[in-house]
């Protein structure tokens, strides 16, 4: 890996978590709750 | 520290739900995703170092990771928030500033008090226990997912998948353990 690489790798694994964490802190839907 | 900072943003927002998550994320990591354009564009340097803990050497991060500029960066994402309300502005202030916190604990001393100074600091976790660092982490990740699941389960403004949050945090603290990481 050159450092050019090592620097695309940082900012992927700093960004690539951000959408999928929001994501699952969403409050449930009522119809989510209700299902339950 | 990498998911750490994560943890640390998911514990900020159980502790102010009306900060939006994605702005406290962004915050939490906005040091390094500065960190990665500034090496790109030369303003940065950083060197890898296998074989080496953590298999990098981050040679001058000045612009991105000072105390000056960490400072810098926390009021101006700050002040983006400020129409949401003061709390909320103070919260993400802090997201950004929880970075350089947290990194004073792992980074050897390659943290400048400002850009071009010659004082760097930072306690060198990463090299003083090269393999003992990643329960540390552990740790304080830990602590901040169990604050965020013990709000999570009082207030549902947030936390609709909580245990899933938990479990994704703890998944990116295995992808960076010394004998996984595509650094070592």
């Amino acid at each position: 890996m050159n450092t050019t690489a090592f620097a695309l790798y940082m900012l992927v694994f700093f960004a690539l978590p951000i959408p999928i964490l929001a994501w699952f802190d969403r409050p449930r839907a009522r119809s989510d709750v209700e299902e339950e | 520290m990498y998911s750490a900072h994560f943890a640390a943003g998911m514990a900020l927002k159980a502790r102010v739900p009306r900060a939006p998550t994605w702005g406290l994320l962004v915050g939490v990591a906005l040091l390094d995703l500065l960190f990665g354009p500034f090496v790109l564009f030369g303003i940065e340097r950083a060197s890898l170092t296998p074989g080496v803990s953590p298999g990098f050497s981050l040679d001058y991060i000045d612009w991105s990771h000072s105390l000056l500029m960490s400072l810098v960066w926390s009021v101006a994402f700050g002040l983006l928030f400020l129409r949401a309300g003061r709390e909320v502005a103070m919260v993400m202030g802090l997201a950004v500033f929880s970075h350089f916190g947290l990194d004073f604990i792992m980074h050897p001393a390659d943290m400048a008090l400002w850009p071009g100074s010659d004082i760097h600091v930072g306690l060198g976790l990463w090299k003083k226990l090269p393999g003992g660092w990643w329960w540390v982490e552990l740790a304080v990740v830990a602590a901040f997912l169990n604050y965020y699941l013990a709000r999570a389960k009082r207030d549902r403004s947030f936390g609709g998948r909580a245990w899933a949050v938990v479990i994704t945090i703890v998944i990116l603290h295995l992808l960076n353990a010394p004998w996984i990481s595509a650094l070592q």
